[in-house]
């Protein structure tokens, strides 16, 4: 269907193009914008955001949203049927296929005369992966936190205690003496460990076994980079010996039986109810547990802690920093205010303190050390839905203010600032190089088949039914699945950044 | 030895009541386990949902709460009716359903009339037509700019308009009206009625079993419709039941997350509302109206089974 709604795009806007958009600035008051973005769960024209960009903007704005289901389809359906959205507020993917149908105005000259702030508030690098034979044709909504640890363990400090550990691993081996030391002092009493946790909401964490984990054997994504190779996590040297430490922690029951079939509510549940000791963790995951665990089993808040990424015993860790672009906006050729639209956005980047996150005294205070520190509930109930509203950011600005979202919940900056804020090691990050890489036809295709037979070929070496042998299998699969013409892809892209 | 007596009425009883034997009574005491199992099994789900969108958030999240509510609360129904297109998208399902099969009996009546007359000349070609458009469908993206270009995309007529008339639905009331005696058209005829009096007059309080059945099955059609109303319509005000559950299940844990914070003196705000208790209450609250309803159109739905299956 999308080569059938290509078609109808193309024909579409060889039509537009001809139609004249206003060539200047209407203005504040003077124009109603129209900016279409991803899903929401309510009605984006009746939320208390709205009245608030008003006051900082002083533009209307209707609010469109696209399906949670079928959203490429319908975008694109809408945008060969001729749509005029002002905005259009989309992922990396969406973005790219509308580029590649020629959906898309050119913004340099548009940035340059209304947008410096957000030219300014990006760094050359993200802008030159938004640029098509020299000319910009979206903005960034950067992540805000690239160096964030989201894969960790969440232990019960006070069952720790009791068996008498009272110092947190740092290596694996310690890791596996602790896990060791639990199943000895409780025998079948708890779930020493349960996960996965597979439904992750951010990042690129869904992997069947913790990645807090992996990086003790040097093995941070499907795809990585040695030496200048591209080569896939089932090649690195470290592997088979991660595989049978795996399988060595299922034999010896010191993983949850159930960790193939665990679904993340199934893992949540587990560990709230108090029937595991240790949690394959994430900040989307601590924002309930924790509370849940306070209430349920009547524990405090210190009675949690966190193991950050595990090193091996040769001293090596290794962890991907977060992908870096969450969202990008783009004004549509059939756009009929670009003008407004981009100085519509400067203005919010402009006031970006106010519109994210509020007004000091009101919704938020500076701590002693300078952070930003929400007031709750009015912090959520005023400025909670702002994320839905971002189009471009200042970067640095909003990595400033981004984490005063998450302190917003103490449970989750207990495991926020135990895992990313006060780990001081950032040397274990290693760069995601295919972060800015553009859709690749082999990529595209086969990507999702391959990272599937990956989890099903973990799952299975973790249980016993695979072994090292199986690997050449796995590897005539690989190659069966146009695993090669993907690193041939990945390969010539990582060498196009190196030249 | 005292002869057995029995009253008048308990003889009148038992006139026909022929006695069941013990296989016989096995048999019913199966039927009616397997009977209370299967109701079971439609319930259960039900309660399990309701139960978990009115617990407590951390017994929801502790998955304690099995069939029945763990510490009450509304804090999540109150969410889903004060912050969400609840009703919105409830108000746009009620419209297009009962508009929508207003219209489409309208249609559908209107053609399979003329179409069931044998004196209806041109009545193979235009059959034709309506068997050829129920096998062949165009595709969504003519669809989308036969709908565009006729100017009701993201209004209600755009979710009405391309389900007027369902072509089975169409045939299964052609086939009734063919079915009936044409001696009482004729009569009718014969007493100066014309072909909308017969039709409205005599045909159709003649046809209440399969129009009630029509009815419903358009009803339905309209009320579960996703796909199309999901790509005819972009605004939030225009979304339907259907979308909404869809757009706030895959969106509740974004919205528990925004919505969850905790106070400097660690008061826990919305901790009620967790991602499967929001989506518990938002398919609790769509549940109702369904519920409402079924009582009213059960034996419509179960004549539906076998309406149109004598006559083909």
């Amino acid at each position: 269907m999308k080569k059938l709604v290509s078609l109808l795009l193309i024909a579409v806007l060889a039509l537009g193009m001809c139609a004249a958009a206003s060539a200047e600035l209407l203005g504040p008051g003077n124009v109603t914008l129209k900016r279409l973005s991803y899903t929401c769960p309510w009605d984006p024209n009746n939320d208390y955001m709205v009245p608030i960009m008003k006051e900082a903007t002083g533009y209307d704005v209707d609010f469109y949203a696209l399906p949670s289901n079928d959203a490429d389809n319908k975008l694109m359906l809408e945008v060969g049927g001729g749509a005029d959205y002002d905005i259009v507020t989309v992922n990396i993917n969406q973005w790219r296929m509308l580029l590649a149908a020629g959906a898309l105005m050119p913004i340099t000259d548009l940035l340059n005369t209304y947008g410096q702030d957000i030219l300014a508030g990006n760094t050359d690098e993200v802008w030159a992966t938004l640029t098509q034979d020299g000319d910009i044709y979206g903005m960034p909504y950067m992540y805000p936190h690239s160096q964030e640890i989201t894969s960790f363990l969440v232990c019960r400090k006070d069952l720790l205690n009791a068996a008498g550990i009272t110092e947190l691993p740092k290596t694996i081996s310690g890791f596996y003496d602790m896990l060791v030391a639990l199943k000895n002092f409780y025998g079948d009493q708890y779930i020493i460990l349960t996960g996965p946790l597979v439904a992750a909401s951010e990042g690129n964490d869904s992997w069947r076994i913790p990645k807090c984990i992996t990086s003790a054997f040097g093995i941070y994504s499907d795809w990585m980079v040695e030496d200048g190779k591209v080569i896939y996590a089932s090649e690195s040297p470290k592997f088979v010996e991660m595989m049978n430490f795996f399988n060595k922690l299922y034999t010896e029951g010191l993983i949850d039986v159930d960790w193939a079939v665990n679904s993340e509510s199934a893992v949540q549940e587990k560990f709230v109810s108090g029937k595991a000791i240790i949690c394959c963790g994430s900040r989307a995951l601590v924002n309930f547990t924790t509370a849940a665990m306070i209430d349920q089993l009547h524990i405090s808040m210190d009675d949690l802690c966190y193991i950050n990424p595990l090193y091996g015993d040769d001293g090596v860790c290794t962890y991907q920093e977060s992908e870096a672009i969450n969202q990008v906006s783009c004004v549509l050729r059939n756009a009929k205010h670009p003008e407004d639209a981009i100085n519509w956005i400067n203005t919010k980047v402009q006031n970006q303190l106010f519109i994210n996150i509020g007004v000091e005294g009101v919704h938020f205070t500076y701590d002693e050390v300078g952070q930003i520190s929400p007031i709750n509930p009015i912090f959520a109930n005023e400025r909670g839905d702002s994320y839905y509203y971002i189009d471009a950011t200042n970067a640095a600005d909003y990595q400033f203010q981004w984490p005063s979202r998450i302190r917003k919940s103490a449970g989750q900056w207990h495991a926020f600032n135990a895992t990313t804020i006060t780990n001081p090691d950032l040397s274990i990050f290693v760069k995601n190089y295919f972060k800015f890489m553009p859709a690749s036809e082999a990529y595209a295709t086969n990507n999702t088949a391959l990272y599937s037979s990956l989890q099903d070929l973990i799952l299975q070496m973790m249980a016993g039914v695979k072994t090292e042998a199986d690997l050449a299998t796995f590897a005539n699969d690989f190659a069966n699945n146009d695993g090669e013409e993907v690193r041939a892809e990945l390969q010539a892209y990582y060498d196009s950044l190196a030249k | 030895m005292k002869a057995k007596t029995l009253s008048p009425e308990k003889d009148k009883k038992n006139i026909n009541h022929i006695p069941m034997d013990a296989s016989e009574k096995v048999a019913e005491i199966i039927a009616y386990v397997v009977l209370v199992l299967l109701a079971l099994m439609a319930i259960l789900p039900c309660l399990h949902v309701i139960s978990k969108g009115i617990s407590n958030g951390t017994a929801v999240a502790a998955g304690s709460v099995i069939f029945w509510p763990v510490g009450f609360q509304v804090e999540a129904i109150n969410y889903v009716f004060t912050r969400t297109a609840f009703f919105t998208s409830l108000k746009n399902t009620l419209i297009i359903t009962v508009v929508g099969t207003a219209i489409a009996m309208f249609t559908t009546v209107t053609t399979a009339y003329p179409l069931s007359r044998s004196d209806f000349k041109g009545r193979r070609f235009v059959t034709l037509l309506y068997v050829i458009s129920m096998v062949f469908f165009g595709g969504i993206v003519p669809a989308y700019m036969v709908v565009k270009t006729i100017g009701i995309l993201d209004t209600y007529w755009a979710c009405i308009l391309p389900f007027a008339i369902v072509q089975f639905n169409m045939f299964i009331v052609k086939n009734y009206f063919e079915g009936l005696p044409t001696e009482v058209e004729e009569s009718a005829s014969i007493d100066g009625a014309n072909d909308i009096r017969t039709l409205w007059s005599i045909i159709l309080p003649m046809s209440v079993p399969v129009l009630a059945t029509v009815a419903l099955l358009y009803a339905i059609n309209y009320w579960n419709n996703y796909f199309h109303v999901m790509m005819y319509t972009s605004s939030a005000s225009m979304k339907t039941l259907q979308l909404y559950l869809y757009d706030i299940i895959n969106n509740s844990a974004a919205i528990t997350e925004s919505l969850y914070s905790t106070s400097f003196e660690g008061t826990n705000y919305a901790q009620n509302i967790t991602t499967e208790g929001l989506n518990a209450a938002a398919v609790s609250m769509s549940l109702v109206p369904i519920i409402a309803a079924y009582p009213f159109v059960q034996r419509y739905m179960i004549s539906g089974i076998t309406v149109g299956s004598v006559k083909g």
